[in-house]
């Protein structure tokens, strides 16, 4: 909009052809980051089928913690997300840092378990896990992340977020993890090496990249 | 005199169901209250212009006030994001305009305060950073006249105001 002569022609401008607005809520937010959720969980399902295990118990205790963890991170990111659209000052909420430090409590658990086998305790895994070079469950991950990113940034498009770097992080973090809750839910792959390493890396990986690449898409 | 908060909300709410009469007089009434929150926070030469660019913001995003919550830490939140917006364009276009001029036209408390300000975000940057700023920035000296008189290279001094910079910035956005 161009600069107006004074302030009085400015206001005459901006309130020419008024009309009512439908508020921006929090709540539609998180309805369409679970929105995306689901559709990006029924495109994996589509892609790769349902995997029986987690049914028949065949599914080992890190594909319920992993997972269930990725739900966590993404319920409180979720949150802080949706309220970062609406400008506020005061305190920020804190849980998505550390939920995300509790996930990043399984790479951080399978690295050092990757050294104990190198020191010989293998613990009754081994570096002959199939899941350990299996990284395509990372790009999987992301490529679902992707759709609820696009559903994020919208969302916070509509709205204005006055800091945008937090708003970055938070879009990364909610996105890498109900993107890689979609589609690890499909993977037979649950040893702790395959999920503590690719299952949550699309997390951290989408935090850094959103960090950078959404507050050019969201500045207002 | 300024509205108070409730006579604010209450023009809110009225302007978000499109009720034109009522947000002539908020955008007016904002106005006043934007030029005391920017008063001692740009020079004065600045003041108008943020304050319109903030007006047209305040309108755009006006959808996303919650009416069941306090309408002056909205726009606070608002006027402090443009506000942060509006220092980093300064700063970096690398704007030559000094602002003693306007400060001889400022009371001398406004002068005052604005040094002491100041002084208090300089005391939290590492010294080098805050004499390159405050030489090049503020006193208006070139690269060059800075590297020679803070025995600075010209490339550190181009550095050390960059750095100096984000931080500041930071520790703008950082203040509620």
């Amino acid at each position: 909009m161009e600069k107006h002569p004074s302030r009085e022609a400015l206001i005459a401008a901006l309130t020419e052809d008024l009309t009512p607005v439908k508020r921006v809520r929090p709540r539609d937010g998180a309805a369409l980051i679970v929105f995306a959720t689901i559709i990006a969980g029924i495109a994996s399902l589509m892609i790769f089928g349902f995997w029986s295990g987690m049914i028949t118990g065949e599914a080992s205790p890190y594909y319920w913690i992993s997972n269930g963890l990725l739900a966590v991170v993404g319920a409180s990111s979720t949150a802080a997300l949706v309220s970062s659209a609406v400008p506020k000052v005061g305190s920020r909420s804190s849980a998505p840092l550390w939920s995300t430090a509790m996930l990043a409590v399984l790479p951080l658990a399978a690295i050092i378990t990757l050294m104990s086998i190198e020191a010989g305790h293998d613990h009754g895994l081994g570096l002959d896990d199939p899941g350990l070079m299996y990284w395509e469950c990372a790009a999987y991950g992301l490529g679902a992340s992707s759709i609820i990113a696009v559903a994020a940034i919208m969302f916070l498009r509509r709205g204005a977020p006055v800091s945008l770097d937090r708003a970055g992080w938070l879009v990364g973090l909610t996105s890498g993890s109900l993107g890689a809750l979609a589609y690890n839910v499909t993977c037979p792959l649950d040893s702790l090496l395959h999920v503590g390493i690719w299952h949550v890396f699309p997390v951290f990986a989408g935090a850094v990249f959103w960090r950078y690449a959404a507050p050019s898409l969201i500045r207002w | 005199m300024v509205a108070d908060e409730p006579t604010f909300a209450r023009l809110m709410a009225a302007a978000q169901d499109g009720d034109k009469a009522a947000t002539n007089v908020l955008l007016s009434e904002v106005g006043l209250w934007l030029e005391r929150y920017f008063k001692r926070r740009v020079p004065p030469h600045s003041i108008d212009d943020l304050v319109q660019e903030v007006l047209i913001a305040f309108y755009t995003k006006r959808a996303t006030w919650d009416p069941s919550r306090a309408f002056l830490p909205w726009l606070a939140a608002i006027a402090r994001y443009r506000w942060v917006d509006h220092l980093r364009k300064v700063y970096k276009h690398d704007s030559k305009e000094l602002f003693e001029d306007d400060a001889i036209e400022d009371s001398e408390e406004d002068v005052v305060l604005a040094r002491v300000s100041l002084d208090r975000l300089f005391s939290q940057l590492p010294e080098k950073q805050a004499e390159a700023i405050e030489l090049v920035k503020i006193g208006g000296l070139s690269i060059r006249e800075t590297a020679e008189r803070t025995g600075q290279s010209e490339s550190l001094v181009k550095v050390n105001i960059h750095r100096g910079l984000k931080k500041l910035a930071t520790l703008v956005e950082e203040v509620d």
